[in-house]
């Protein structure tokens, strides 16, 4: 069974991210590292390659050319190899999800496990649109992945508790917070990593052409916090809900 | 240079640290607790205590460098855990055993499985190593040790100690020439028969215990020495790692004070707004970026050269006195950012403050490191 991970190079969950004067987030000297829910996938494939119930693990990631820095990540963790579809384009989740599909058609793998989200920009669309150009069945928000031959058993995060789907092979499948804790990159599997391959190619090479077909407008600091307020009765406190917060 | 693969060592390290060892830290130090077996256990999966063992003999077969890089990260949590390194790596060539039990050790070493300590230090000789007292006589096939050491940091935990013990006189003048190693084999978490101790009171450094030691008579074989009064030589290698060791150990800690600086001054708000706007605290931190920035570039040169082959003696001096006094200054300017929480338990900042303090003491005083430097310098002065 062959699975493939999309990992994608974000700024480092540690890192406070800041607005430039010129209006756009600053990646200038910032740590950038794999998304976290990348890492959670990268980790999912491995354990079933632990388990024998996967053979190959081929990471992909789209961006930079630094993006083959997550993709050695990837490596040293335990993926077999990698794919690098270099792209200078700031890139959309529909356009990700079609150079996605163009190499699902061509590895024909059996799971493609993706982050539920990438911290930078949130948006919570690529293995939803993904499963809709290839498909496929899609178990999103995994907090549990267990594998029986053809079927796929996939525990979901929904509100107010715990869905469980059954799915056929080939599936998507997007992780969550909860479905495990990636490992470190051991020293001994860093040094095999180096010996792994990187495949090289771009969006074009797969008849995509990757330029945005949003515009972002603005980009804005959270607003700062103002100091709180005491307030001496319930009856200020509506008052000030209705007058001043305008909730009420 | 940084390579990619180095890169994804320090990214290991650094998460590690950040995930495991700096929780520990900021709960054990304030009460004095040992670092937990777990810990070690964890370092040992990462092949952190082999990264100077040679390939062939189980190890990583990396360099200084990577060494280095590995070290300060995990200072950057808790000097004592990157201080643990030492107890595997390079401590290695000084396995005791027959030829077969030491490729075993040797191994289990790199798991971190099989650790030592530094018997070097006794109560009247710091550093004058020369002046070594502690004694080894042979005895039929064993080596009997009689004497004192002191400030020897894990002996209780270590699998063995290395003790730095006169088994000759030397010649008139030349005292370092009676110096011979020997490696004092030991069960985990005890000390065997002819030797006891006490540990020291000391104000920082926590994690482990540091050792006041007695040996009696105890005994080791033979054959776990190292050339017969040559131990001064074969001290003199290790110390430059040892240095180059410290000085990683140092920049980690001064790392942890300036980033720990960094946050409170954005966040602490006198006068109506961030410290952080105060002309003296932004300058103050933009001169311990640069000073942590030029230890870090003097430090790896250094650890390239090294890698490169050769004898840096002199390079790791001047390395270890440059970011140990570094450290020092940079934590002190953090634990002033702070104000009153800097001087709280409460805050890691003291923490680094008083570890970085012992780096200018231990493995060569800045003062011996000076003079080394001096030495290279003008040609060997007074004493
Ligand atoms: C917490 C801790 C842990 C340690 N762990 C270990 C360990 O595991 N194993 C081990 O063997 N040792 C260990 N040491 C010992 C350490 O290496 C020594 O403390 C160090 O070498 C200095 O020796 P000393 O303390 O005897 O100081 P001294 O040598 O007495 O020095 C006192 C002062 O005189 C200065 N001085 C001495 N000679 C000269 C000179 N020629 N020129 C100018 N100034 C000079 C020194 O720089 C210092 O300022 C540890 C020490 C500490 C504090």
């Amino acid at each position: 069974m062959k699975i493939l991970v999309p990992i994608k190079r974000v700024v480092d969950y540690n890192v406070r991210v800041q607005v430039k004067p010129s209006g756009s987030v600053d990646l200038d000297n910032v740590k950038m590292s794999m998304n976290p829910f990348d890492e959670i996938a990268v980790e999912e494939a491995i354990r079933l390659k632990e388990q024998n119930k996967a053979k190959e693990i081929i990471a992909i990631s789209i961006g930079p050319a630094q993006a083959s820095e997550t993709i050695r990540t990837a490596l040293a963790m335990g993926a077999d190899k990698g794919i690098l579809v270099q792209s200078p384009e700031r890139l959309e989740p529909l356009n990700v999800a079609k150079i996605l599909k163009a190499i699902a058609d061509k590895e024909k793998p059996d799971l493609i496990i993706l982050g539920k989200q990438a911290i930078d920009d949130d948006c919570n669309q690529t293995g939803q649109m993904l499963a809709a150009l290839l498909n496929w069945p899609q178990g999103t928000f995994a907090s549990k992945l267990e594998l029986n031959g053809d079927s796929i058993t996939v525990t979901r995060e929904v509100d107010g508790g715990l869905q469980t789907l059954a799915l056929k092979r080939p599936a998507i499948i997007t992780t969550d917070l909860r479905l495990n804790e990636p490992r470190y990159a051991t020293l001994p599997n860093i040094m095999k990593a180096k010996k792994k391959p990187i495949e090289q190619t771009t969006p074009e090479s797969y008849g995509i052409n990757p330029a945005p077909r949003l515009e972002i407008l603005e980009t804005l600091p959270p607003k700062e916090r103002e100091g709180g307020v005491k307030v001496e009765s319930i009856k200020e406190l509506v008052e000030k809900l209705r007058s001043e917060a305008g909730i009420l | 240079m940084m390579t990619e693969e180095r890169r994804l060592i320090q990214e290991t390290a650094e998460d590690f640290t950040r995930r495991e060892v700096l929780p520990l830290a900021d709960r054990l130090d304030s009460e004095k607790g040992d670092i937990p077996d777990s810990l070690i256990e964890k370092m040992g999966a990462l092949g952190f205590f082999g990264i100077l063992i040679p390939k062939e003999m189980g190890g990583m077969g990396l360099g200084v460098y990577e060494y280095c890089l590995v070290a300060e990260a995990l200072s950057r949590g808790w000097m004592s855990v990157g201080s643990l390194l030492a107890r595997g790596n390079g401590f290695y060539k000084r396995v005791p055993g027959d030829k077969a039990r030491r490729e075993e050790r040797v191994k289990a070493m790199a798991r971190g499985e099989y650790l030592g300590a530094y018997a070097i230090s006794e109560p009247q000789a710091g550093s004058d190593v020369a002046g070594i007292e502690c004694r080894a006589k042979r005895e039929g096939a064993e080596w009997v040790i009689t004497g004192n050491k002191y400030w020897c940091t894990f002996a209780d935990r270590a699998d063995f100690i290395y003790v730095i013990a006169r088994t000759g006189a030397g010649e008139a003048g030349r005292r370092h020439l009676g110096l011979t190693g020997i490696s004092l084999e030991k069960e985990r978490g005890g000390f065997p028969e002819g030797l006891t101790g006490e540990p020291i009171p000391k104000i920082g450094y926590f994690g482990w215990k540091t050792w006041e030691l007695r040996f009696d008579g105890a005994r080791t074989s033979y054959e776990n020495a190292g050339e017969e009064g040559r131990a001064f030589y074969s001290l003199a290698e290790d110390f430059a790692v040892m240095r180059a060791h410290t000085a990683a150990r140092a920049i980690g800690l001064a790392r942890g004070a300036l980033e720990d600086a960094l946050a409170y001054a954005q966040a602490r708000e006198q006068f109506g707004r961030p410290i952080g706007s105060f002309q003296a605290i932004r300058f103050k931190l933009a001169k311990m970026s640069s000073e942590v920035a030029a230890a870090r570039a003097l430090l790896y040169e250094t650890c390239a050269a090294m890698d490169g082959g050769g004898d840096m003696a002199v390079m790791a001096a001047r390395a270890k006195y440059v970011a140990s006094e570094m450290a020092e200054r940079v934590s002190s300017e953090a634990l002033q950012i702070l104000g009153g929480a800097g001087y709280t338990t409460l805050h890691s900042v003291e923490r680094y403050w008083r570890d970085s303090r012992l780096t200018k003491i231990f493995e060569g005083s800045s003062e011996i490191m000076l003079r080394i430097v001096s030495d290279s310098l003008l040609g060997r002065g007074g004493d």
